[in-house]
């Protein structure tokens, strides 16, 4: 279509103009993004002002009432949402840094030429493409299990006791799983941080007489820096909702329940209080918006610094 | 741009032929569909993956099709999801199964709340069912007011398994009804670096950790709820001495003789530890036993057995059931009913023995008389089948503890809705007691405050 056409046809605010023409057949999509993602939500909200319980969880089913804002009072008085609340702070910053550093660490090896690049790559990808609930597995049977555990079947050939890895280090069971699957990401990230780097620059710091370290250091680091920012926020908004290794690996035993795992228990994991459960999803939801915004506006800021 | 005319001009002739098959094939499934409708009928189960019930998945076309007509298509789910899915379905009155699999802590509750159809009359009448066959703890556990609301396809209660050898070597004997007591000394002694006393579960679960140490709470005298007059919770009882007895007990003893591992260890993890020779008593299913015993067990022939041990009561050995149900909403309640009435019949059993990989003793065991009188299963069976029997005609399901419960009978769990979510959440406070990582006094607290608010 000519730009002659446009102006022929498109007056302002008519629908049969062509911007509408071209925007009409999105209109299906639209509504349906709207109904499958939107009208849940407005019904979460609904829910979460109502004793919803499911007809099996109690013996002479009760009619659904309307209990205002009773669900969320009681989540401010929950110590166990507060706990789950720590539980999930400590699982995603400890997991996205430990990710970060490695996956960084792992990049900067990487961007060098050296025989079997390609084939190091892949293996070290390899973490990221698997199920998470399969790589929840293979560490708690493989790795971790005092009984068949190759870290255990280690420890006893040096002449170490064993560890109940799960029992008695759970949290740090769990982040070791989701850094071992979240460093490839992170490491392809930082990569591609690394290979949009002009080699000119580094050349005229090596003639300069810059050591390495300092190259890194003065140089890389900086450029790095919102692919740094990109990795984490990125790495927090998945890692936050870690449930699959929880599940799998500790039933959300000895203070590894987060979030996530929480509101499961509450709702379809054996509470099927579906009311309160509401409540707490949607508080979950108002925090990550929060979170999400607030690392959003420093990523778009950091931008608009590289740019001027 | 020539191109493309040229292309889009070939294509209608191209789509013509595309509609034109894809409407023989569809009409021709539609035709095929409506005939098999006329003829023969589908039911549609939903049954949880355990190694009996995937047998009789497998011989249901050559035993029950051939002879009904009947197709039976299957759902088959782990226990966590089975539950998540039929409690969802039977709910909210879902047309998605015409029978379901469910255990016995669901099925008198659902019963009682009208969700499903009473099978009394039907199990009455049918005479090659043989109603008054069922095992009566197991029958009544899986009714409520005199309702059969559930029909039996395999039962199980706990005893305590141990090693004949290991105990000889230690000038050991295990008394044929231990007391908890007992079995502490016992396990303290034989305890060694290579080899732990005893396998007791410490996974958080209702299911896990929970129905293990509801069993051993029960026979110390304590209990989750006191009970009102009218059989409605009353007060979370966590905080009284008798539940912190028992927690410290258990923790105390699994600290000093148990399993590695202890808070990651449920039944499949103590029954690994025990065929591998790192234990040497394990308290748990009694269906354990015929896996000890099966051929290739490399524990087989070694194996003692001994009732639940006991402190307070006459009996502490748990009582459960998988069992076979119709929803309230069930599309096809007759068809659903002959289903049953096959799958939990003493016949399947017999025919079971002989079609199934794992032979006579792999058959569903522990919900009839005539299972314990079949003499091929008497052979097969023979180190477990009279104890397991003896378990589940001890299993105390009417009055489980030394005080009244509330809800519907139960042994290693509490029959009201809110037990489920109570379980999972103390279990989990109670597996890092048993961890060393949470003191019990703050368990305690936190698990009273969590029982309590479940009841208001």
């Amino acid at each position: 279509m000519s730009a002659a056409d446009a102006t022929l046809k498109g007056r302002v605010g008519d629908p049969f103009s062509s911007p509408w023409r071209r925007r009409l057949p999105l209109l299906p999509a639209l509504v349906f993004a709207i109904a499958v993602t939107q009208l849940p939500f407005l019904v979460s909200i609904y829910y979460s002002f109502t004793n919803l319980k499911d007809r099996t969880q109690s013996l002479i089913p009760q009619p659904t009432r309307y209990v205002g804002i009773d669900n969320y009072r009681k989540i401010f008085d929950d110590p166990f949402f507060r706990q789950a609340m720590w539980t999930s702070v400590k699982m995603t910053v400890l997991a996205v840094v430990l990710s970060l550093v490695i996956g960084t660490l792992f990049a900067v090896l990487l961007d060098r030429r050296f025989l079997g690049q390609g084939l190091v790559r892949t293996l070290l990808i390899t973490p990221f493409l698997l199920m998470p609930v399969v790589a929840a597995l293979i560490w708690k049977q493989q790795m971790f299990s005092s009984l068949f555990g190759i870290l255990n079947k280690v420890l006893t050939f040096l002449g170490l006791n064993s560890v109940a890895f799960i029992s008695d280090h759970p949290l740090a069971s769990i982040v070791t799983v989701l850094v071992w699957q979240w460093t490839p990401f992170m490491m392809l990230i930082m990569l591609a941080g690394l290979q949009s780097q002009p080699s000119d620059i580094i050349e005229a710091a090596g003639v300069d007489g810059a050591t390495p370290l300092g190259i890194f250091r003065q140089l890389t680091l900086p450029h790095l820096r919102r692919y740094l920012e990109l990795g984490a926020l990125l790495g927090s908004i998945y890692i936050v909702q870690a449930f699959d290794a929880i599940d799998v690996m500790t039933g959300g035993g000895p203070g590894s329940t987060n979030v996530p795992y929480f509101v499961y228990q509450e709702s379809i994991g054996g509470g099927f209080r579906y009311g309160s459960a509401s409540a707490y999803a949607i508080v979950v939801v108002i925090f990550s918006i929060v979170i999400a915004t607030f690392s959003l506006r420093v990523l778009s800021g950091l931008l608009k610094d590289d740019r001027a | 741009m020539h191109e493309a005319r040229n292309g889009s001009r070939r294509s209608p002739a191209r789509v013509l032929v595309g509609v034109l098959a894809v409407g023989i094939v569809a009409a021709a499934s539609l035709a095929a569909s409506a005939a098999g409708r006329s003829t023969d009928k589908t039911i549609s189960v939903a049954i949880v993956a355990n190694p009996q019930m995937q047998d009789i998945a497998s011989l249901t076309p050559a035993l029950f099709t051939a002879k009904t007509g009947i197709k039976v298509k299957y759902t088959i789910l782990d226990e966590g999801k089975l539950r998540e899915i039929t409690t969802r379905d039977v709910g909210s009155g879902g047309k998605a199964f015409d029978a379901v699999m469910i255990g016995m802590y669901e099925a008198p509750q659902f019963g009682a709340a009208g969700l499903l159809q009473d099978l009394t009359a039907q199990a009455k009448g049918d005479k090659s069912y043989n109603y008054n066959d069922l095992i009566p703890a197991v029958r009544g556990g899986l009714s409520a007011n005199g309702k059969l609301y559930a029909s039996p396809f395999y039962a199980e209660s706990s005893f305590l398994m141990y090693r004949k050898d290991v105990m000889a070597k230690n000038h050991v004997t295990v008394p044929a009804r231990p007391t908890w007591q007992q079995v502490a000394a016992i396990a303290r002694k034989i305890n060694t670096p290579s080899m732990a006393g005893i396998c007791l579960r410490g996974k958080p679960g209702w299911g896990d950790l929970g129905a293990s140490f509801t069993t051993v709470l029960n026979t110390f005298g304590g209990t989750w709820w006191s009970a009102k007059p009218d059989g409605t919770p009353d007060k979370a009882q966590v905080d009284q001495p008798a539940f912190r007895t028992a927690l410290d007990f258990y923790a105390k003893l699994v600290q000093d003789a148990g399993e590695k591992d202890a808070a990651n260890s449920s039944f499949n993890e103590c029954l690994a530890q025990y065929q591998a020779g790192k234990v040497a008593m394990w308290y748990d299913a009694t269906v354990a036993a015929g896996l000890l015993e099966a051929t290739g067990s490399p524990v087989k022939g070694k194996n003692g057995f001994a009732l639940a041990p006991v402190v307070k009561t006459k009996a502490s050995g748990w009582l459960w059931s998988w069992a076979l149900a119709i929803p309230k909403s069930s599309p096809d309640p007759t068809d659903a009913w002959t289903y049953i009435a096959w799958a939990t019949g003493p016949d399947y059993i017999k025919a079971a023995g002989t079609k199934t990989k794992g032979g006579w003793a792999a058959i569903p065991p522990g919900t009839r008389f005539s299972t314990y009188k079949i003499p091929q299963y008497k052979q097969a069976a023979g180190a477990f089948a009279g104890k397991t029997l003896a378990a589940m005609e001890a299993a105390p399901i009417d009055n489980p503890g030394t005080t009244k419960r509330p809800g519907l009978p139960g042994v290693q769990y509490v029959g009201i809705p809110q037990f489920q979510d109570v379980g999972n959440r103390c279990t989990q406070l109670f597996s890092s007691v048993i961890a060393g990582s949470l003191k019990d006094s703050t368990a305690l607290s936190q698990c009273q405050q969590i029982a309590s608010q479940a009841i208001t």
